[in-house]
């Protein structure tokens, strides 16, 4: 055995001290020696020895005074190996009352000096352990800690009356309140059902013979609540499940979690699906209608007449295609299915494209398309179809909202690494109110003068939505019944 | 309640092609019929018309233009008897707080009657035999 270990010896005769330290060199240990009492202590004081030979008998402070020392300290490790001529068992327990750990008695042979350094050494070796056992203990548990009070969830722990014995900070914060001892569950929740689920998953604890009865087994299987927690306006979801210990229920163990988020998602999903049902429905009411009137024959006589609500419902079901087109389309898009290229585009190009294919339609309402684009090229990184669909949405509206003979002017330009395309009409404006929702899905401005305009409400969301795959954006400004110009920033490739 | 032997409509929806199908069957039907675009449209021909029942949609320039409109026209002492028959294609609340309560509860909604679109008009002229027969009657 040869371990570095610090040992001290104490003893007023010379001899004895580089007698022992020199067969315990002999083992690999570092040896200090001191002559009396005092240079001891002081010795002890500066150092950590995890031996000491101690001498019983000295002038001034003896071996005891010096092992009730050593044993005083705080976190004492020190094993102490009492050195004396006395061999009788008084004077061994003597000295096991005061702390020592072993009996050396002069004269001694080096083996008995090693023996008994043996034994200090495995003694040694147990305290040694100990302490890291006991390290590692509160390191775990310091990391248990710090896992609960690092959880984004709230964690909380009843016992089987239903109060409170652990609670983490996020807990706490979700509850809006700080631990204190015996609090029960009814001064946390005001959710009545809630308080009800927490205190029957307790109220079987105690009765061994009922948490074995078959019919009890779903509050062995826990609850799941959401409740809306209205301060701070989140929406929380509580789950109460039974804390079991060797068959039987100990407590309640509760996790809260924020969902507000999925929950928001939720509502926006519901609230997306009653705007597709009402789209869906108008277009369908509307040709129903028309053709009920047509059926009760009012207008045998008049096939003008006749005509022009067939027409309408032609115009009717067209609008009603290209929704569930622009449905399908969004549907894909988000789903990813949809198969794109990346591409380098000119955006001169695809303005030039698109402007030359809604000439037809603005030129019906004598409506004038102007446009200005770079003189050198307006490279854009994207999938080409992506590109068209925001500029013919664009385009459209442009021409779709103006007045007859007003005109739509387009001007591209490239600052700092951005491509600003602006469209500004001649058309009918909107209010603050209408520019704050424009871009949601299905919004559409209606108004006195936007009756007789078709459209989905879905293309300026695609516009925003395809934009921002792209790091693009878009803006809009407008006054009514003077006209909007909308821009459109796009990175360079 | 005028006691004029042809029952004034009025009908407020911002679809147009709904106003001229409704207009029409309702006109053949023995009923004058007005129509109105928008709420506030709604709101100005009212006074001029005096109608003996409303037509309403749910849904026209803001999400609750409807609600806003029946609330407008009960709280006018003038108007407040007149039935009002709300039309919507989405009869669940679109738009309003997802927080409210059972789809049962409308102490929101000022309507007689919430029909959804697209509405049989043959159904539709019992209604409005009900409800203004009904007043007739008082």
């Amino acid at each position: 055995m040869s371990e570095s270990l610090n040992v001290l010896v104490i003893d007023d005769e010379e001899g004895m001290r580089e007698g022992i330290k020199r067969i315990l060199a002999k083992r690999g240990f570092q040896v200090k020696l001191a002559q009396n009492g005092e240079s001891a202590i002081e010795l002890l004081d500066k150092n950590v020895f995890d031996i000491a030979f101690v001498d019983l008998k000295m002038p001034g402070i003896d071996g005891f005074k010096v092992t009730e020392y050593i044993n005083n300290k705080i976190g004492n490790r020190t094993v102490v190996v009492i050195v004396s001529a006395l061999a009788t068992v008084e004077a061994a327990v003597e000295v096991t009352r005061h702390g020592a750990f072993d009996f050396l008695v002069k004269p001694f042979t080096p083996a008995d000096l090693n023996h008994v350094t043996d034994r200090a050494v495995l003694q040694s070796n147990l305290i040694r352990d100990r302490e890291e056992y006991l390290s590692q203990l509160n390191g775990e548990r310091n990391l248990s800690r710090q896992l609960i009070n690092a959880m984004q969830e709230g964690l909380l722990v009843l016992n089987i009356r239903a109060e409170v014995v652990l609670i983490n900070p996020k807990a706490e914060f979700f509850l809006n309140t700080k631990f204190k001892p015996s609090m029960h569950a009814r001064d946390l929740f005001f959710d009545k059902k809630l308080v009800r689920a927490i205190e029957d998953t307790v109220r079987f604890a105690d009765d061994t013979k009922t948490n074995r009865h078959a019919g009890k087994e779903e509050h062995a299987k826990g609850i799941t609540r959401v409740f809306e927690y209205v301060q701070n306006g989140s929406m929380l979801q509580v789950r109460v499940d039974p804390l079991v210990r060797e068959g039987r229920v100990n407590g309640v163990i509760m996790i809260i979690q924020d969902i507000t988020e999925v929950w928001k998602a939720e509502q926006d999903k519901n609230r997306f699906v009653s705007m597709v049902a009402h789209e869906l429905k108008s277009p369908l009411a509307a040709i129903i209608n028309y053709n009920n009137v047509i059926q009760t024959g009012m207008f045998d006589e008049q096939p003008a007449k006749i005509h022009e609500l067939l027409e309408r419902c032609n115009i009717r079901a067209d609008a009603l295609l290209e929704l569930i087109g622009d449905l399908l389309y969004i549907n894909k898009r988000d789903a990813g299915k949809i198969e794109k290229s990346i591409v380098e585009v000119d955006l001169r190009d695809v303005l030039k494209k698109q402007l030359d294919f809604y000439k037809v339609q603005a030129d019906k309402r004598r409506i004038t398309l102007e446009f200005s684009v770079p003189d050198e090229p307006a490279q854009v990184r994207a999938d080409q179809g992506d590109l068209d669909r925001i500029f013919m949405n664009l385009i459209s509206n442009g021409i779709k909202y103006n007045r007859d003979g007003g005109s739509l002017a387009v001007n591209m330009k490239r600052t700092d690494g951005v491509i600003v395309t602006s469209f500004s009409d001649t058309g009918i404006g909107m209010s603050r109110k209408d520019m704050d929702n424009l871009f949601e899905e299905f919004f559409r401005v209606r108004n006195s003068k936007t009756g007789s305009i078709s459209g989905t409400g879905l293309g300026l969301a695609t516009v925003k939505r395809v934009l921002s795959e792209y790091n693009g954006r878009i803006t809009v400004e407008s006054e009514e019944d003077v006209g909007s110009t909308f821009t459109v920033y796009l990175p360079v490739s | 309640m005028q006691g004029t032997t042809v029952p004034n409509i009025l009908i407020v929806d911002d679809d147009t092609d709904l106003l001229e199908g409704q207009s029409l069957f309702l006109t053949q039907h023995g009923y004058r019929v007005e129509t109105a675009k928008s709420m506030e449209e709604g709101l100005q021909k009212i006074t001029s018309f005096k109608p003996d029942l409303i037509l309403a949609d749910l849904m026209m320039e803001q999400y609750d233009s409807g609600v806003v409109f029946c609330k407008k026209v009960k709280e006018n002492p003038v108007t407040a008897r007149t039935p009002i028959i709300m039309q919507t294609a989405a009869p669940q609340e679109i738009g309003f707080s997802p927080y409210t309560g059972d789809a049962g509860d409308r102490k929101w909604l000022m309507a007689e009657e919430v029909l959804t679109k697209p509405v049989a008009l043959e159904h539709l002229l019992k209604k409005l035999e009900q409800y203004i027969r009904g007043a007739a009657d008082e």
